[in-house]
């Protein structure tokens, strides 16, 4: 399926068009970050690093930025301790009711995050955790759970079973399975997941905006900010996000092509 | 062995049953109940009655279906492109693809203020090339709003599309040259027809996102363009309705469990 040449020129125009408009918004944010002057002007007048400056002398800023990175710790690792373990439980077990557990563990991605945000409003006033670390935590743990859940699924269903059955024949219990047989095999699958869902806590700002009360985090600052006025020291943040989303994904991408798993887990 | 491996969904079970599953389930007591009185529709009643509410969906649903088509037209072409590359260059574009799924959408939608703005890019060069004397106004409208999910949407329908795409044998598309078909024959007659329900599924994911949007109204619409999830946003947060924010709100979620219903089915036969 060739065809002439000029449809083929008018695909590649199309495609090309497509990667532009996908990329070029986060290419022309970088640039910016780095301006000497206050309006948005682009080409940028002149080079500074007045915005870097303003977000790293910012104490309220810096406050966001240890309450995001607590918060996305915490989360994290609640969500991938319980949803690799409840990834491995639906895998290797036969139980009534293991579909539903599970449509009900992914449901998080599906259901609009907005519904999600005021659902836990409304209960969360209701037992009065409105505006607490917990609620906070809890919260983003059960949005990440789902992605941890997907790239786990995944690697436990290509681990070959018979190697757990060895270990169970030789005397190993559930428990000493995973820990010594299961976790070692399934590192790489492991980092990535946690990656995911530390990128996932660190950017959440819909349901943060909604429970998190006195709490700031970046995104929820960066947002709260952008609603009131256009102020240059976002452009200094996104490049910072920027920067911090190709480091976690070239680290995934570099661990999980060691295993052959990359393009399962990507796409 | 009955029960096996119980054990190890059980914590996360608790959890979710009791952070997501029950504030669900008061939500939709709070859309359906009143104290005193039990089952309600009065909310809804109230809902029907109010203009406002109405014509922000209208305006929500009207928004996703354009966002949705911009999608399908610019991502289309685009992940057949891809399935034309080269290995090396193949993996260029999917890296290009999938950085910005991961990134922040916040970063996201606040770079179209950047690039469309009065003093942007566009606009610089429009006024460059003598198209326009002014600033076209991009931003705090529809039309922004609009670019900017279609933005933050395209590798939800990429991703999946291109997934599909490269799974059509060439030898399927050798046959029908071989047959004598002219490349515009095997491309509506045998190429688009195995791509459909791929192409389907990803509309209709991306049009069930765009229904719950957030962020990207409430920035690039500067207030002006209210979507569903803004209006929550007030009902919430600035004149505190709960019930008619929670009547609203189980309405998005029965819209988009059913068309996610549709998703799946599309989505299965995509992938057999």
């Amino acid at each position: 399926m060739t065809g002439s040449p000029w449809s083929r020129r008018l695909l590649a125009a199309a495609g090309v068009f497509g990667l532009v408009f996908l990329t070029v918004p986060i290419v022309i944010v970088i640039p910016m970050s780095f301006s000497s002057a206050r309006a948005l002007t682009f080409p940028p007048p002149g080079f500074s690093l007045r915005w870097y400056q303003a977000f790293f002398g910012d104490p309220r800023w810096m406050e966001a930025m240890a309450t995001s990175t607590i918060v996305a710790v915490v989360s994290s690792l609640l969500a991938l301790v319980l949803g690799g373990l409840a990834a491995y439980g639906l895998r290797r077990g036969s139980f009534r009711g293991r579909d539903l557990a599970e449509g009900n563990f992914m449901a998080p991605l599906i259901v609009p995050t907005i519904i999600v945000a005021i659902a836990l409003y409304l209960g969360l006033a209701r037992i009065g955790l409105l505006g607490s670390w917990l609620g906070l935590v809890v919260a983003h743990t059960v949005l990440n759970v789902p992605l941890v859940m997907m790239v786990l699924g995944v690697a436990i269903r290509e681990f070959d079973l018979r190697i757990e059955q060895v270990a169970w024949s030789l005397g190993a219990s559930w428990g000493h399975t995973i820990v010594k047989v299961v976790l070692p095999n399934l590192a790489p699958s492991v980092f990535a997941a946690w990656i995911f869902a530390f990128i996932g806590s660190f950017d959440e700002v819909i349901v943060t905006s909604f429970i998190a009360g006195k709490y700031e985090t970046v995104p929820k600052k960066m947002f709260n900010e952008l609603i009131l006025e256009v102020n240059p020291t976002i452009t200094a943040v996104a490049t910072l996000l920027i920067a911090l989303t190709v480091l976690a994904l070239a680290a995934v991408s570099l661990i999980l092509a060691r295993t052959g798993r990359l393009q399962k887990t990507l796409v | 062995m009955r029960g096996k491996g119980l054990g190890f969904i059980a914590p996360l079970l608790v959890l979710m049953v009791v952070a997501f599953n029950l504030p669900i389930l008061y939500m939709l007591g709070l859309a359906f109940w009143e104290k005193g009185r039990g089952f309600t529709l009065e909310h809804y009643r109230d809902l029907a009655d109010t203009p406002v509410y109405l014509r922000v969906l209208g305006n929500t649903m009207r928004i996703s279906l354009i966002a949705t088509l911009a999608n399908v037209a610019i991502g289309y072409p685009l992940a057949h492109w891809m399935r034309g590359l080269s290995h090396r260059a193949r993996l260029v574009a999917i890296s290009l693809v999938v950085l910005p799924f991961w990134l922040s959408i916040l970063v996201r939608t606040y770079a179209w203020i950047v690039v469309l703005g009065n003093g942007g890019l566009v606009n610089s060069a429009l006024q460059a090339l003598g198209l326009t004397d002014g600033p076209i106004q991009f931003l705090y409208n529809e039309v922004g709003v609009t670019i900017g999910m279609a933005n933050v949407l395209l590798p939800f329908l990429v991703l999946p599309l291109f997934a599909a795409m490269i799974r059509i044998d060439d030898r399927l598309l050798q046959a029908a040259a071989s047959l004598g078909a002219p490349p515009r024959t095997i491309f509506w007659k045998v190429y688009f027809p195995l791509t459909l329900p791929a192409l389907a599924a990803g509309a209709l994911l991306v049009f069930i996102l765009c229904l719950g949007f957030y962020v990207t109204p409430a920035i690039l619409g500067g207030g002006r363009v209210p979507m569903i999830s803004n209006l929550l946003d007030t009902l919430i947060n600035q004149i505190p309705r709960w019930e008619q924010a929670s009547a609203i709100s189980t309405i998005l979620l029965i819209v988009t469990l059913l068309i996610f219903a549709a998703y799946r089915r599309l989505d299965r036969k995509a992938s057999a």
